[in-house]
């Protein structure tokens, strides 16, 4: 029954789209690229680059070069690095490591916690969170394996984004949002256990994440 | 499914109004055929209280197989695992938990739980005896999922036979010439020699068997050529002393060679390895037996088994290093077991003790001898009612040296409701002993990011040292489980039964379910300060495996029989179910977004097929002619976590569910000279990633000739 709905959803869908192609100049994002797309209230980063392999050096291993990628949840922009210092940014990203603009990290005022559930169930911040900031070298988006957004595992050498954890950010500017990390390699796509060490080495630190940001300064999304 | 059984109960049905009247059935075990491992005394087959199956030796010589891995994996209910060489899954649960035994004997010398089937010759073999369910009543350590018992022939013709045989194939293309340029041959060559001197029966069998291994690089689809030598030689010598004793010795040996050429990636930078890899089996067992009257019956048996495996590995970047990766195993035991024939019982009472012990390079040194001394006892009665009933009980205790204690109880019945329908039933308790890489490992994997995994024995040491030398980055909770091991124990029920529909058609049907409680699993302890995990081993998961099988047999007509067999396996971890339970489990839509994992998304334990079969047709007529083609089935398997919610469910990665079909025909000449060709894999299907150890389509012709 679901399924006979989805397929009748699916062939609309097609039929309207290939109608509308016709008018429309159609643009094909290629799913490896940096995308940022808004769709109502919820909007969708891919691909956003977090201090990526740049090369392997034989004695040492990967090597990236060093840099934290920073990223404004109001603007839903990537703001340079000059600006590190100031209150333009929310998140930076460098590997699994994910900064707010607070405490040791940023001259802002963010903060930030784990919460275990769906995106859509998270309607509101909890009253009795505890919003975290970072305090070196401890983050508050909790650092290491099942401990906050992802698992590690060594056999594998993968990365995953743990299903059912949101990260609720206080932003710079006070302002909430709530962000569910969708995958950590380029094209949304996690290797296969199979796939390369290469593959999983030079695909790796690319996250794709999407995020409702609350601007009313309220905690309700 | 309810129509898939239905309709090949309508097929067989359908069938049977045909079938022709034949008594002479090679298909079917007579029920008078006597069979040992189930009850470790001679014991007809239709007195048997647990499911057993016999694999014999035409079974074997008309599938064209050589090693113990391709005869198992035709068997319905049986599946073959990669990883660690092929191991068996029997009844959902792991290589660990089948005990593989020679003559009742066990076979050592497991690389992480696994026995490598391929390491066991199969050319002069009587029979493969395979019981079902925890048989820890009898056997001990390991016979969780059941008991395999290989039984070698010892029987009074003189003869000498000859064999040879020779396969070519090509994965790449599909078909090969038989010689040539990236052809992958294998060939076999075995000589058989029978005699009796005076009243003692000799029997000398040699084999040697040569594959080119089809070894997939590791992260590439390229193949390359392995070569495997497999050399199996077997003495025994079986004399009645006089009409009281008698003394039996058996000899065997198994040597393989394994080629290596590896080109391991190490983040990037990739290195070839080339060297070899060698196994030895030697395995000499002795059994007096003493009759004291007709009713009292003793044995005494000696056996002493050693094993071990080398790998030598020299690196083309680093001509002057190179890796050595050593184990051995030497098991000795002394068993005495009595026989006492009552009216409708037989009281069967036996001891015995176990010397195991182990050397690894992969211990903290492999001078390091570690021990094991397992004294143990065991009794059963078998009460035989009336015709129709029989119980069995029987119960086993031993005792570890090195870890606690296991008590291993079995009830069983059979009973046979009318001539058409025979009902068994089984309870019993099986274990598995720890065994000593997961009490002495000390393993670091320096090729792939530096992660460690430790024996429980010396993980809490290593990690208390280097904590203290400021190493580590953090301990997990689970470093807090860590303590000695215990066995891991299970409990096992079996329902089933046969059923003759007429004298043609045979159906042998068992559901089962092993519930499996404190089972070792490798958690995460500790980290280091690198961030290279340390894991080690910790009686932690409970889980069930649970299904139901079946087995018919058909013979269509005096030359045509079919045979099917089919498993339904359910697998769980009981831990990963109550979360599904509690909501506490979440998955991703295909876009990456998460929601609730539904409860019929589990698919439990890694590396199971739900749904396993085969189908056999063979044509044989009286002139010594066969054809027969087999037909296996195994459905999708998980193999490992996709969507970061760490247990395995429908959006995880998994190997497909695939078909193969096999081949042979074979006609004898004189009953002296015997020739056989088949094709094995005819579809040619591979699947690098999932299914590494199936090479492609191989043809083979086999000529054995014999003087007696």
């Amino acid at each position: 029954m679901k399924k006979s709905t989805i397929g009748i959803l699916a062939i609309a869908a097609l039929i309207f789209n290939a109608c509308k192609n016709d008018q429309v100049n159609n643009v094909v994002v290629n799913p490896n690229d940096y995308n940022v797309s808004d769709s109502g209230n919820i909007v969708t980063v891919k691909n956003l680059p977090a201090d990526t392999i740049i090369g392997i050096n034989d004695t040492t291993g990967p090597y990236s070069a060093g840099k934290y990628t920073f990223f404004s949840l109001g603007t839903n922009s990537k703001i340079a690095s000059t600006d590190s210092a100031t209150s333009n940014w929310d998140l930076a990203f460098s590997g699994t490591t994910i900064r707010i603009n607070g405490g040791t990290s940023g001259p802002g005022n963010g903060g930030a916690f784990v919460y275990t559930g769906t995106f859509d169930a998270l309607t509101t911040v909890p009253v009795d969170s505890t919003i975290k900031v970072d305090a070196y070298p401890t983050y508050a988006i909790t650092k290491g394996s099942g401990k906050g957004w992802y698992t590690y595992d060594g056999p594998t050498n993968l990365i995953r984004a743990i299903p059912g954890r949101i990260l609720v950010i206080r932003t710079a500017d006070r302002k909430y949002a709530k962000v569910e990390v969708l995958n950590y390699y380029k094209g949304n796509t996690t290797p296969f256990s199979t796939a390369s060490d290469s593959i999983k080495t030079f695909n790796a630190r690319y996250y794709s994440f999407r995020y409702t940001y609350q601007g009313n300064g309220t905690t309700t999304f | 499914m309810k129509y898939i059984s239905q309709t090949i109960f309508l097929l067989f049905f359908s069938l049977s109004l045909f079938a022709q009247q034949d008594t002479a059935s090679t298909l079917f075990s007579s029920m008078d055929e006597v069979v040992v491992t189930a009850s470790k005394t001679a014991t007809k087959l239709g007195n048997v209280t647990s499911p057993i199956s016999i694999i014999t030796k035409k079974n074997i010589q008309q599938a064209g197989s050589l090693r113990l891995k391709d005869i198992l994996q035709e068997q319905a209910g049986m599946s073959i695992t990669n990883g660690f060489g092929a191991g068996i899954q029997m009844q959902g649960l792991n290589p660990d938990y089948t005990l593989i035994l020679l003559n009742g004997a066990p076979l050592v010398g497991r690389t992480a739980g696994v026995l490598d089937l391929n390491r066991i010759g199969i050319t002069n073999i009587k029979k493969i005896e395979v019981v079902k369910g925890p048989s820890s009543s009898l056997y001990g350590s390991e016979a969780m999922a059941g008991v395999i018992n290989i039984i070698t022939e010892n029987t009074g013709d003189k003869k000498i036979q000859l064999g040879a045989r020779y396969g070519f194939g090509n994965p790449n293309s599909g078909w090969s010439s038989p010689i040539g340029k990236n052809v992958f041959k294998n060939s076999d060559l075995y000589f058989l020699f029978k005699t009796k001197y005076k009243r003692a029966i000799i029997d000398l069998s040699s084999n040697a068997f040569y594959l080119d291994a089809i070894s997939f690089r590791p992260y590439s689809s390229e193949r390359i050529t392995q070569p495997i030598w497999r050399f199996t030689n077997q003495l025994s010598i079986s004399t009645p002393i006089n009409n009281k004793n008698n003394f039996t010795f058996l000899v065997r040996n198994g040597y393989d060679q394994i080629k290596q050429n590896f080109a391991v990636n190490n983040n990037g930078a990739v290195s070839t390895s080339y060297g070899k890899e060698t196994n030895n089996d030697l395995n000499i067992n002795s059994i007096y037996k003493h009759a004291f009257n007709e009713n009292i019956k003793s044995s005494l048996n000696v056996y002493a088994t050693f094993y071990r495996g080398y790998q030598k590995l020299n690196f083309s970047n680093k001509p002057d290093s190179s890796y050595i990766d050593e184990f051995k195993q030497h098991l000795y035991r002394a068993e005495n077991q009595n026989d006492f024939k009552l009216k409708k019982m037989l009281v069967t009472i036996g001891a015995g003790y176990i010397i195991d012990q182990a050397y690894s390079t992969r211990y903290d040194n492999v001078e390091s001898r570690k021990q094991n001394q397992i004294l143990y006892a065991f009794a059963q009665h078998e009460w035989t009612l009336s015709k129709k009933l029989i119980f069995t009980t029987g119960v086993r205790y031993d005792h570890n040296k090195i870890f606690a204690a296991a008590f291993s109880p079995k009830f069983s019945f059979r009973y046979i409701a009318n001539k058409s329908i025979t009902i068994k039933g089984s309870i019993g308790r099986g274990f598995k002993a720890p065994d000593f890489r997961q009490l002495y490992l000390n393993f670091t994997n320096n090729a792939a990011g530096g992660y460690s995994v430790l024996g429980s024995i010396d993980a809490i040491k290593i990690i208390q040292q280097m904590q203290s030398l400021g190493q580590l980055s953090e301990i997990k909770d689970d470093y807090n489980k860590l303590s000695t091991l215990k066995p891991e124990f299970s409990t096992g029920i079996n329902l089933g039964g046969t059923i003759f529909f007429n004298k043609n058609i045979q159906l042998d049907f068992n559901g089962f379910r092993n519930d499996i409680d404190g089972l070792i699993d490798v958690r995460q302890v500790a980290t280091k300060l690198n961030g290279a995990q340390i894991f080690s081993y910790i009686n932690i998961k409970n889980a069930y495996t649970q299904g139901l099988e079946f087995d018919v047999k058909c013979k269509a007509s005096k030359t045509i029989s079919l045979s099917t067999g089919y498993q339904l396996l359910e697998t769980a971890d009981k831990d990963e179910l109550a979360n599904i339970k509690a909501g506490k489990v979440y998955t991703r839509n295909a876009d990456g977004t998460s929601r609730l994992l539904l409860m019929n998304e589990y698919t439990g334990l890694a590396n199971r097929s739900k749904h396993m079969g085969n189908v056999k047709i063979t044509y044989e007529n009286k002139h010594g002619l066969f054809i027969n083609t087999r037909l296996i089935y195994k459905s999708q398997w998980y193999v490992g976590d996709r969507d970061g919610n760490g247990l395995l469910n429908i959006n995880d990665e998994n190997g497909k569910g695939y078909f193969l079909l096999n081949m042979a025909a074979g006609k004898t000449f004189n009953k002296k000279l015997n020739i056989n060709i088949g094709m094995d894999n005819v579809t040619n299907y591979q699947d690098v990633n999932y299914l590494p150890n199936l090479s492609g389509r191989m043809i083979y012709l086999s000529i054995n000739y014999t003087l007696k």
